[in-house]
């Protein structure tokens, strides 16, 4: 069975702008691929279009189909890793091989902090209105109704 | 509740694919064989089209047929020039797939229609009425179907009622998209 694995150093996935991400990669493939690749990048998840940035990538040409490889990428200043309610940016580092559908991912945090940075807190009834015990109507249809 | 974590996030509607209503995707696949590649899927907004028009494309690959998908909308629209800068580079071993083919300059929808007969190995669109191509699927939605989709994508300990989907069905007249835009917002607005 195909299997691919980023093994990030000392399992660090905290990082600040320009800090070092360092760790290995390792593949045991049952063909021997053209190429692997791997990419530090961002990505938005959420409600609208998918965005994404990649700021590093690097390509192993004929690895063979076993083997390991130790990298290193340093971070850019931004953008830092946020969620909202609308939208999320995350930061990952991914290995993928060609040809084939394999790909492992990592997700790292970049941020001044070390911690994603939320946006918006907006205080709630802290229940989902499907599940509420409010009398009367339909709880979608009110709390869908009222944003019109 | 975060972006990420929402459960109607755009990428977890992405992993849900096209869904038959009356017909199996290996009898579309037959059909489109029958019609040489030159149809349309017709729908109105939110029944799945493109979600329809992706999934062939992937059903082609899998076979080794060449495509090249172009997406027109509102906000990307294909103004002549940019047509036939298209159709300059599709090549006779590809098919030609046009999402929003009714969205297109009349004078360019001729263009493709008789450039891809020779120059293409065929021409798929979606369009939201009949007529521009042969018929290949009318796609609809339902209630049923809006329940599938939310009960796969939904909190798993706190489903969403039957009857709010309905009614959230019926408020956008089936464009499932829609729904699930608005399921979105409720959830955010939830924690």
């Amino acid at each position: 069975m195909d299997r691919l694995s980023i093994v990030l150093n000392e399992d660090k996935t905290a990082f600040a702008p320009r800090d070092t991400v360092q760790g290995t990669i390792e593949w045991n493939l049952e063909k021997n691929p053209r190429c692997l690749d791997l990419s530090l990048f961002w990505y938005t998840a959420g409600k609208g279009t998918r965005d994404v940035g990649v700021t590093e990538n690097v390509r192993f040409e004929e690895p063979g189909s076993y083997g390991t490889k130790a990298f290193s990428f340093t971070l850019p200043d931004g953008p830092y890793s946020f969620s909202g309610k609308l939208i999320s940016l995350i930061w990952a580092v991914e290995l993928t091989c060609t040809p084939g559908s394999e790909t492992v991912r990592r997700e790292i945090v970049l941020s001044p902090t070390g911690h994603e940075v939320l946006l918006g807190e907006v205080p709630s009834e802290g229940r989902l209105p499907w599940s509420s015990n409010r009398a009367g109507g339909n709880p979608l249809e009110s709390i869908l109704g009222a944003r019109r | 509740m975060r972006a990420r974590d929402n459960p109607f996030a755009v990428e977890r509607i992405h992993a849900i694919r096209y869904r038959p209503l009356h017909t199996t995707f290996a009898k579309i696949l037959t059909r489109l064989d029958e019609l040489n590649y030159r149809a349309a899927l017709v729908g109105p907004d939110g029944s799945g089209k493109t979600t329809l028009l992706e999934d062939l494309q992937q059903a082609l690959a899998e076979k080794g047929i060449g495509t090249r998908m172009v997406f027109v909308n509102d906000t990307a629209p294909l103004p002549e020039p940019a047509c036939r800068q298209l159709l300059s580079e599709t090549t006779r071993d590809e098919i030609l797939l046009l999402d929003g083919a009714d969205l297109i300059p009349r004078s360019c929808w001729s263009l493709v229609k008789r450039h891809t007969i020779t120059h293409a190995s065929g021409l798929i669109i979606t369009a939201h009425r009949p007529g521009l191509l042969p018929t290949l699927i009318e796609c609809t939605t339902t209630p049923s179907l809006l329940q599938a989709i939310a009960s796969e994508l939904q909190p798993p300990d706190r489903p969403i009622p039957a009857e709010s989907l309905d009614t959230l069905f019926h408020r956008h007249q089936g464009n499932i998209r829609n729904c699930l835009r608005d399921l979105y917002d409720v959830c955010a607005q939830n924690d």
